[in-house]
């Protein structure tokens, strides 16, 4: 019985220390505190300090200036212009930090996952991982983060990541205000809380792209929610807007289709049989 | 059938104004040339992206003719104090809206410029 009794308690002592063990794995004081709800405290646009469209005064190539004036004139008569975010085509990178609705981060020893109110979550992956050889392109792109502990405390306060492979066609924000249809984007994040108020979060979004005379940063704020309540925000559910070929058309209150512009012709009804008179 | 919002004075709540909280352009309404419509909610569209009230708008010549109105998101409506049951059928209205630019009968509503036929404030409940 005492070699039995020897057994059980180095059973038993095996399966306390793995369990202490699997659990360092994961030290959560090693984090910050990003928890709960955040918000967005500008508005809609990219720039939080500048008005949206012409007002961004965003670095575009004269190309790029020209096709972004090209949205902005359709969208004067009623088009969508280059915003195809009307009929429910994801956001993308860098543009879904522009956090419409809210977000929320889940840390994993592996990944960092933010989560939206209405879009896919993102991935961040802090193992350590190289970049893919050739990964397939995704709206919200591949992001590898490193958490780094900026003030020798003991515990990570910055989370840079960078995000590459990215699909398009994105838009920095409803303007249409694009990024490069080469889809070449490269964006580098610095994300931290405020040093004075750890209910203030940052974003230092730095983009580099091809439709640009030079690397563009711009910072965004954010705010916690200390009473969150969270909804189900999906696009699909019942978007109005259509899009059929290159034109936008509404719905009308009955269901029909109507006219987003001036002057607008009907869609095209080539596949459809149609009586001739 | 008719049903008369009791005119009891809201609190004061953040205006929300569909174009400021969309996730895409709201440029195809005109809100530079706002329009006034009068009418009667034949239904409240609490759905995703965007709120819908489809607006009986009575015409000179004794027809209706429905306006479809897109606002904010329900999730932001609702932190406004607004629900699926702020607005129902029948409910009647006097709004400034945003028309679409095509003419068509479709435009974008907010909040702050949707009234009571009366001219009384929506009743919310926070």
């Amino acid at each position: 019985m005492p070699v039995r009794g020897s057994i059980g308690a180095v059973v038993l002592a095996t399966v306390i220390v793995t369990t202490i063990a699997a659990a360092r794995a994961h030290d959560e004081t090693k984090y910050p505190d990003w928890s709960g709800q955040w918000l967005r405290t500008g508005g809609i646009q990219w720039d939080p300090t500048k008005p949206i469209g012409r007002g961004q005064q965003a670095p575009l190539t004269p190309e790029y200036q020209a096709i972004f004036e090209a949205s902005l004139a359709d969208q004067a008569v009623g088009g969508a212009g280059n915003d195809a975010r009307y009929s429910c085509l994801p956001v993308g990178m860098p543009r879904l930090m522009s956090v419409i609705f809210p977000m929320e981060f889940i840390f994993t020893p592996k990944t960092t996952y933010i989560l939206f109110e209405n879009n896919m979550p993102r991935r961040i992956y802090t193992d350590g991982r190289s970049w893919p050889d050739h990964p397939e392109p995704t709206f919200a792109g591949y992001s590898i983060g490193k958490w780094i502990d900026a003030d020798a405390d003991g515990r990570y306060d910055v989370l840079e990541v960078e995000t590459r492979h990215m699909k398009g066609p994105r838009t920095y924000e409803g303007s249409g205000l694009p990024l490069h249809k080469d889809n070449q984007t490269i964006v580098k994040e610095r994300i931290y809380l405020d040093k004075t108020n750890p209910d203030i979060l940052y974003d230092e979004i730095t983009t580099i792209d091809h439709a640009l005379t030079r690397p563009w940063t711009v910072t965004k704020k954010f705010r916690r929610e200390h009473n969150p309540t969270w909804f189900e925000n999906d696009c699909s559910e019942d978007n109005h807007h259509l899009a059929i070929g290159k034109e936008h058309y509404f719905l009308s209150g009955d269901g029909y289709l109507m006219p987003a512009k001036k002057g607008q012709a009907p869609p095209d009804l080539r596949y459809f049989n149609q009586s001739k008179k | 059938m008719r049903r008369q919002l009791t005119a009891v004075v809201s609190f004061a709540f953040v205006a929300t104004n569909g174009a400021v909280l969309a996730h895409h352009s709201f440029a195809m309404f005109d809100q530079e040339n706002p329009i006034e419509l009068e009418g009667v909610v034949q239904e409240f569209k609490f759905t995703s992206p965007h709120s819908f009230i489809i607006l009986a708008v009575k015409q000179q010549d004794g027809s209706t003719q429905l306006w479809s109105l897109e606002g904010a998101a329900p999730s932001a409506l609702v932190r406004d104090g607004w629900s699926s049951k702020t607005l129902k059928p029948g409910d009647e209205l006097k709004l400034t809206i945003g028309p679409l630019r095509s003419g068509a009968p479709g435009g974008s509503w907010s909040v702050s410029k949707t009234k009571l036929k009366d001219g009384q404030p929506i009743l919310v409940s926070q």
